[in-house]
Order: structure tokens, then C-alpha cells, then sequence
């Protein structure tokens, strides 16, 4: 999956921005790096806004990629814990829908 | 420092009034502020809001206060800043009299939320977050935003969620000496912590309710008994996925040490404090980062009865958002309304001798954060 790195620090995100927030002179670039990363932290969403109404409850995680400092929130398909390993499943919706591996 | 005083406080009763208009709610609110300070002219007015229009179809809240009032075709603002819409409201209104511009500025916040269904509020609420990050798209909530940090913070401190129910336990614990506050019935330890879960580990009782009320402030350049030594407000990350640290809040913590900065004090001279509990996990972030504690024990502070009203570091003696109620605009108003009674000696769960108070706003999952401090000269 792609991830953005500034051209000019160590600065990196999940999503592209319009300037380094860092170092606020370098660019971000894409990148591709492997999605498989480990469950930093997460919540079972029990009241959900309207629009997710129809799937609560349902699990978001915050997962710490494995191949660079990034970390990326993410629903999941089950429960989980803290330090349990994750993959992409797809990209739906602008929304990253992760399982546990 | 600034040479801006507290005149007059108002507040309404904190609840569920579907049958009361919000305009009726920001006029009783005023209309007792005006009246606390002796009814003198205004300059200007802001009006701290967040979804007036989003699920009450109500704008134009500052034209609407001026002219109610007769206070003359005064300029007027409407402010939103999310949960810290009236902190920043506030802020505005002590910026505009610094200027030069204003003498005495009327400051006011309100909210309406029960007349509508918690699903559609919470969609509401959601326009403060990003709504091209994919974090929204997730799912994500703000409830759930602090739930995720609360799974952390339990990781990798020794606080359990016995900790939160107890700083729900405490907050509730004051809301029963405050008529104004929304919920004022007793509970315990045990139905806190075996309320229906929100978003794990966070119960009912460790989330802030839905509520319906306003509260109001007049200040002046003209002196007065409560003194606003200084006003601070920082921004910071508008996603989770870009906090560097997850358990800390830099709005919060920079809002903090400007705050201290500008009115030459430190947490340590702190008498009385009013935070924004959002969730009873953000109570213990908040103590931690305006460095009443150290970073990652605030629980203990709390496990030790620390921030109780009888405690060293009193924290929300008003009941807090999450008893006292969180109609989102008005809450950074009420807290000073606490406050300034807490300098005036006239408070629900009274600090004797409370001197020196601090009010922390927060707004977003921590985009908008203000600090004031308020000092009984
Ligand atoms: C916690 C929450 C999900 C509860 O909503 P709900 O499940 O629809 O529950 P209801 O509103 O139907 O409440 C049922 C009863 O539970 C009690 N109750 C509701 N919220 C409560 C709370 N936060 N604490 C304790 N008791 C509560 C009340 O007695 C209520 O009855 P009432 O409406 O007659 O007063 C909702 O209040 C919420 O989303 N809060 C967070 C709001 C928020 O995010 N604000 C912005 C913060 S940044
Ligand atoms: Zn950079």
C-alpha cells in the first residue's frame, strides 16, 4: 500500500498532505510499502454516527506498520488486542479494512 | 497578562429541554450575566456554538442576542471551534477588548442536542473531524478516539478502568451539590463500572452526555473582584494516526504552558481547576499534560483522591462535562461560571480560600484546546 515520506526528513503518514508538517520545506512522496503491521491500539464502537449504524458493533484499531514508522487507523473484521499482527484486506470506501493475521 | 475582568456569570439548568427554544436558552443565560454586572453597555458580543445550524437550523445566534437584548446594533460573531467553541469565544472577547476596540464584551455559549437521535447527533459531532481522512471513513467516533486511547494508556500504565469510573465516580459525586448540573442522582463504583459499554473500555458513565444549555459571561476593561490573569489557545493534530505520541495531547499541553507563561504562575499555585472531561480518560490526559501530574500518572492522583474537591488539586468541582453536562458550545463558558464563583466564594463544593483557577477547553480529538487563568483580586 502507499504511504507519504518527506523528501527532505523522516517525516512520514498514511496520508499525503500539502506540506511536510515536520520540517515544513520538504514534499511528500509516495511510497509503497507492505500493509502488515501490529495492533497499537484499538475500541469496539458500539454507538456508531448514522452512517455506520447498520454494522456497529464493529472494531477500530490503530495498526504501527512494520516497514516504516506509520501508523494507520483501521476497521476490523473481528476483535482484537494490543500487539496482535494485522494485514490489509482491501481499501473500500476511502476507509482501510484490515484482518488479523 | 491581561487587563480584562469578570463582571457577571450566567447559567441555565444543564438537561434535556426539548420544549425550550435555543434561543430562549442563550437569552437566560445572558440575561442573568447582564444583570450580575449591573446591566452596563455592551461593545460586542461572540456566541460560542457548534451545530446551531447543522441540527437546529439556527444561525446568526450573536444578531439574535444583540437585538433581544436592545444592546443596539452591536457587532456580533458567531464562533465555532468544535467542543471548545466557547473557550475560543471567550478568547475572542478578551482579544477584541486588548485591542482597544471594545470596553465590556458580552460572551455567551449554547447548545441544543436532545430534540434530535443520538445516531444523528453523532454524525454531527463528526463534521469536527477530517472528513477526507480515512480515519472518518473507518468509523471512527469521538468517543471511540478516546476509547482507543484508553486501551493504550491501561497498556502501558498500571491504570485499569477502575480508574476512569473513579474520576466518573468523583465528577458525579460533585455534580449532586450543583442544582444547574444535569445529573443528580448518586451512583457507585459498581454501576459505573458495570454500565453498558460505548465504545470499550469506556461505559456509559465515562462518556459526556447529550445536553441542552447555555451559559454566558459579561467581561470588561473596567476592573472587577475576578481578574483574568491570561488566555491561551494552541491547535494540534486533527487525526489519530499522526499523533506522535498517542498518550499526550499537545493542544493541551502547549495551551498549558502559554497559559502559566502569560500569567507568571505554574501548576503548583493552582487552586481549583475545571478541565474538559469529555471522556473520564481525557480527565486523566488533561491533569497530566497542564502538568498538575506527572505524564502517565495521573491515575494514581486519582486512585489517591487527589483531584476530589477536598484534595490538593481540585478537578471539576462543578460536576464536569461528564455530570455537570456538555452542551457542546456552552461548556467552555460554564466552567468559568464555575470558577468565578469558586473565586467568589460562592460555589458548589467550595475550595476555601480558592485564589488562583484554571479552565481547560478542548475541541476535536484534540485540534483546538484554550487555557484560561482567573485570579480573586
Ligand atoms: C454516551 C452516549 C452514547 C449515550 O447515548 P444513548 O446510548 O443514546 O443513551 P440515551 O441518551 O438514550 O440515555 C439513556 C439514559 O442514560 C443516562 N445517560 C445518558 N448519557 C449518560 C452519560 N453520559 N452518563 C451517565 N448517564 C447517561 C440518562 O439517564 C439517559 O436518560 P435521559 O435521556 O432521560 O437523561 C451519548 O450520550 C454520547 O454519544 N455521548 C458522547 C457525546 C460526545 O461525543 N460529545 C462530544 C465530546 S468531544
Ligand atoms: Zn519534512
Amino acid at each position: 500500500m502507499k504511504i507519504f515520506k518527506c523528501n527532505s526528513c523522516d517525516y512520514a503518514s498514511v496520508s499525503s498532505k500539502y506540506t511536510c508538517p515536520q520540517c515544513r520545506t520538504g514534499k511528500l512522496e509516495a511510497q509503497e510499502v507492505s500493509p502488515k503491521g501490529t495492533v497499537f491500539s484499538f475500541t469496539d464502537i458500539h454507538i456508531a454516527p448514522a452512517e455506520f449504524a447498520d454494522i456497529a458493533p464493529y472494531t477500530i484499531a490503530l495498526i504501527q506498520l512494520d516497514e516504516a514508522n506509520v501508523k494507520v487507523t483501521a476497521r476490523m473484521d473481528n476483535p482484537v488486542q494490543i500487539g496482535d499482527k494485522a494485514d490489509l484486506d482491501k481499501i473500500e470506501n476511502g476507509a482501510y479494512l484490515y484482518t488479523r493475521i | 497578562m491581561t487587563s480584562v475582568y469578570v463582571h457577571g456569570i450566567g447559567m441555565t439548568q444543564f438537561g434535556t429541554f426539548v420544549d425550550r427554544s435555543m434561543k430562549e436558552l442563550l437569552l437566560e443565560a445572558c440575561i442573568q450575566a447582564l444583570e450580575d454586572a449591573g446591566n452596563p453597555k455592551v461593545d460586542a458580543v461572540y456566541v460560542g456554538n457548534f451545530m446551531g445550524g447543522a441540527i437546529y437550523n439556527q444561525e446568526i445566534l450573536g444578531a439574535i442576542v444583540a437585538n433581544e437584548l436592545g444592546l443596539g446594533f452591536i457587532p456580533t460573531a458567531k464562533v465555532e471551534g468544535a467542543c471548545a467553541s466557547g473557550g475560543i469565544a471567550l478568547r475572542q472577547g478578551i482579544m477584541g477588548i486588548l485591542s482597544g476596540e471594545y470596553e465590556t464584551v458580552l460572551v455567551a455559549g449554547v447548545e441544543k442536542m436532545k430534540h434530535a437521535s443520538t445516531s444523528d447527533v453523532t454524525q454531527a459531532i463528526n463534521a469536527a473531524m477530517d472528513n477526507d481522512s480515512n480515519e472518518k471513513q473507518a468509523g471512527l467516533t469521538f468517543p471511540g478516539f478516546f476509547g482507543v486511547l484508553a486501551n493504550r494508556y491501561f497498556y502501558e500504565t498500571g491504570a485499569s478502568k477502575k480508574h476512569l469510573a473513579m474520576v466518573a465516580l468523583k465528577n458525579r459525586e460533585h455534580a449532586l451539590n450543583n442544582p444547574l448540573a444535569q445529573f443528580q442522582k448518586p451512583a457507585t463504583l459498581d454501576e459505573i463500572m458495570n454500565a453498558r459499554i460505548i465504545t470499550n473500555p469506556l461505559g456509559l458513565f465515562d462518556c459526556s452526555p447529550m445536553t441542552d444549555g447555555a451559559a454566558a459571561l459579561v467581561i470588561s476593561k473596567k476592573k472587577s473582584g475576578v481578574h483574568i490573569r491570561s488566555s491561551a489557545q494552541n491547535s494540534g493534530p486533527t487525526q489519530m494516526q499522526d499523533a506522535d505520541d498517542l498518550l499526550s495531547i499537545p493542544a493541551i499541553r502547549e495551551s498549558g504552558r502559554l497559559a502559566y507563561e502569560k500569567a507568571g504562575v505554574g501548576p503548583e499555585d493552582i487552586d481549583v481547576v475545571e478541565i474538559h472531561d469529555c471522556f473520564s480518560m481525557t480527565e486523566v490526559l488533561a491533569i497530566e499534560e497542564l502538568g498538575f501530574f506527572n505524564k502517565r500518572e495521573g491515575w494514581k492522583a486519582v486512585e489517591e483522591g487527589r483531584t476530589k474537591s477536598t484534595g490538593d488539586k481540585p478537578v471539576n468541582t462543578s460536576g464536569g462535562l461528564l455530570s455537570r453536562g456538555h452542551p457542546i458550545g456552552a461548556t467552555g463558558i460554564a466552567q468559568i461560571y464555575q470558577l468565578v464563583r469558586q473565586l467568589r466564594g460562592t460555589a458548589p463544593n467550595q475550595v476555601d480560600g480558592a485564589k488562583l483557577a484554571l479552565a481547560q477547553n478542548l475541541g476535536g480529538t484534540g485540534s483546538y484546546s484554550t487555557v484560561h487563568i482567573l485570579e480573586r483580586v
